[in-house]
């Protein structure tokens, strides 16, 4: 079996915004959390959220699962721009969840919040970014979300 | 920082026998796979792949990598269907995706090959599967590719 490695590329804090509840559809509760800004922080990139078209169009199961779908871009410290999405899942037991819905700082490692984002610029000095599969380990902190970001090697 | 803990899931192989090639699209070079069969094992869960509708609708993008889009459906060996859909990525250098074009098996080491699965069922035995974040990777033999599937912890 191939040994699994990783690299931690960025932490990303992400401010939220306006929520739209849009209620129960036919896949569940939808809420649209609008990301209003944010930084990027790693040993490879720095930069902050451009806010207006980024967001999180977030499904909630009935047992309290979080199903995310996001799109937000970068703008790094140096003019490139990185258009970031990811699917994830945040899930834990319901008095768990409750703490956090109510605000409350939790440590992460009471529930399970794990994303798997992907990414997409022109620019070639971020170019490696189009071609790695990664992982977002997460922590809602009552600010807002807060992704440690790891390349799969 | 949260480290990055994984615990592997199973290990599946799928047979591709038809590729549909459609040439160079606005996206990129569309290829499209069958996925004809199938199988998987890990500790938690074993069965095959249903050869109805699955496939690979892969990308060559003009950056040499190529970007996989599938959809397959798994059958536990206690009857339980499993929706499978993973985006991955597989690059190398230009010598080695030349090899992997041509049919050659090519050492995994050899060329960066990773894959984000989720999964979709409604077996309650299986329902954890919904909740979980997973990354791959892949070993591209002649007859298909082979991954080894981690869940994030």
């Amino acid at each position: 079996m191939q040994q699994l490695s990783f690299e931690h590329i960025f932490d990303i804090d992400i401010a939220i915004g306006a929520r739209h509840v849009i209620g129960r559809g036919p896949f569940g509760r939808r809420v649209i959390a609008e990301v209003s800004g944010g930084t990027v922080d790693g040993p490879r990139i720095k930069g902050t959220i451009m806010p207006g078209t980024a967001g999180d169009w977030v499904l909630i199961a009935d047992d309290g699962t979080f199903y995310l779908d996001v799109r937000l871009t970068i703008e790094t410290d140096d003019g490139a721009r990185i258009y970031m999405t990811y699917h994830g899942t945040r899930h834990g037991a319901p008095d768990v969840l409750a703490r956090l819905d109510s605000g409350e700082e939790v440590d992460p490692s009471e529930y399970y919040f794990r994303t798997v984002p992907f990414f997409e610029t022109g620019d070639e000095r971020y170019a490696w970014m189009n071609r790695i599969v990664a992982v977002g380990l997460g922590d809602r902190t009552p600010r807002g979300p807060l992704y440690s970001v790891h390349q799969v090697l | 920082m949260q480290q990055v803990q994984t615990e592997f899931l199973l290990k599946v192989q799928f047979e591709v026998t038809e590729i549909s090639d459609l040439g160079p699209t606005p996206t990129g070079n569309r290829r499209i796979a069958r996925v004809t069969g199938g199988h998987f094992e890990g500790p938690k869960l074993k069965g095959t792949a249903v050869p109805g509708p699955g496939g690979d609708w892969l990308n060559f993008t003009p950056d040499g990598a190529t970007r996989l889009d599938v959809r397959v459906t798994l059958k536990t060996d206690d009857d339980a269907l499993i929706y499978m859909t993973y985006s991955g990525v597989r690059h190398g250098s230009p010598e080695v995706m030349a090899r992997l074009a041509a049919g050659e098996e090519v050492d995994p080491s050899e060329l960066y090959f990773r894959i984000a699965p989720r999964f979709e069922t409604g077996a309650e035995k299986y329902e954890w599967l919904n909740r979980i974040v997973c990354i791959g990777t892949g070993h591209r033999l002649p007859t298909g590719p082979v991954y080894t599937i981690y869940q994030i912890l």
